[in-house]
């Protein structure tokens, strides 16, 4: 089996496709998803699922989070087919403790390592073939309610970085910190359940940078690689191992 | 209805953002948010808003651990019995 990055293997018909490749970094490789209505790739996308995810599908209360669940799955097993040279047949998932998919070839864990994210009409997918990864998009627009929640989710030096702020930016700031951290969590397979106070983006982030290093010991023990991959759409960021250990937990 | 109840579907209806959910349809208070598709960001804040109008604390585990708004209702109730 490779792990290499190669072309397409005809899941899809090239003019249906929805996915593209985004960023190539390193280990790991984002790619960007549409997730707006259209019928063929929703058509396309289904007859990728297995039964279980169809069963998933069904339960959304709402078109707009069943179609960014099928897309997104969808492409996620398109891209892993390539990377993991496998038919999607063969390709299944397992679930973390706390719900992050994990793949499997023939139900077997294979050296590849994925993560998605989805926020109104734009998705991404992340694979790493070398350590956990984790990404988190949000859609650049404003919403309600997040000045109360700074306290909650921010620790001291993106509190008052955010406290010089006002307008756009601060929602960029906002957006760029709270999707890091999340990145982060979802990497560690966590999300929600880790407490976003007790650890802050990269130093090089808070001095502006796009891209930095975490290290929480008290957290995590590996080192961690974070970067900004926001553009003018959308806010996102991809947290990946930096040296992983022999293995790499899940 | 309890008095909670009837505070939060008025704090989900002008607060919580669900795409797609018909204007003034009454909100299923078992189903579940991911299934309704709210992302976590706004959920945490909304989460945060409605912790504040009742004057108790949540914290981001507590969030984690709530899965739709009639257990955000129960939460509140014994936070506050
Ligand atoms: C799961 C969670 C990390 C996702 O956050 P989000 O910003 O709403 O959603 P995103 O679009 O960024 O990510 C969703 C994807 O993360 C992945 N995911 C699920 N659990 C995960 C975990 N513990 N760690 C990493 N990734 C996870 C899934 O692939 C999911 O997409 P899918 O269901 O379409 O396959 C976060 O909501 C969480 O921790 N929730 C737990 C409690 C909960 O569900 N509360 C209710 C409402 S928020």
């Amino acid at each position: 089996m490779t792990t290499g990055w190669r072309g397409h293997r005809g899941l899809v018909e090239d003019e249906l496709r929805w996915w593209s490749s985004y960023r190539s970094s390193g280990p790991i490789k984002v790619f960007r998803i549409a997730l707006t209505p259209d019928s063929g790739r929703e058509a396309a996308a289904w007859n990728l699922l297995d039964t279980a995810e169809r069963q998933r599908c069904r339960r959304f209360l709402y078109p707009a989070p069943r179609r960014q669940f099928l897309l997104c799955r969808a492409a996620l097993r398109a891209v892993l087919c390539v990377a993991l040279d496998c038919d999607n047949g063969e390709l299944t998932f397992e679930f973390s403790r706390y719900g992050k998919p994990i793949p499997l070839v023939g139900g077997d864990r294979v050296p590849m390592h994925c993560n998605v994210s989805h926020s109104g009409s734009h998705g991404l997918v992340a694979l790493s073939h070398r350590g956990r990864v984790g990404v988190d998009v949000e859609e650049r627009r404003p919403r309600k309610n997040l000045e109360e929640l700074v306290e909650t989710v921010f620790g001291p030096q993106e509190r008052a970085l955010l406290a010089r702020l006002e307008g756009q930016s601060w929602l960029d700031t906002f957006l760029a910190f709270w999707t890091g951290k999340e990145a982060l969590a979802k990497a560690w397979g966590m999300g929600l359940r880790t407490d976003f106070s007790t650890f802050q983006v990269p130093p090089e982030m808070l001095r502006g940078e796009r891209t930095g290093l975490f290290r929480c010991p008290r957290i995590t023990n590996a080192t961690w690689r974070l970067e900004d991959i926001g553009c003018d759409e959308l806010a996102a960021a991809v947290a990946y191992e930096e040296d992983p250990g022999p293995g790499g937990e899940f | 209805m309890s008095s909670t109840e009837e505070r939060i579907r008025a704090l989900v209806d002008e607060n919580l953002e669900i795409e797609g959910r018909p204007p003034g349809r009454p909100l299923d208070l078992d189903s579940s948010l991911r299934d309704s598709g709210v992302s976590s960001l706004d959920f945490v804040a909304f989460a945060k808003l409605v912790a504040q109008e009742f004057g108790v604390d949540v914290s981001m585990e507590e969030c984690a651990s709530i899965n739709s708004v009639g257990e955000l209702v129960e939460f509140l109730d014994a936070k506050a019995a």
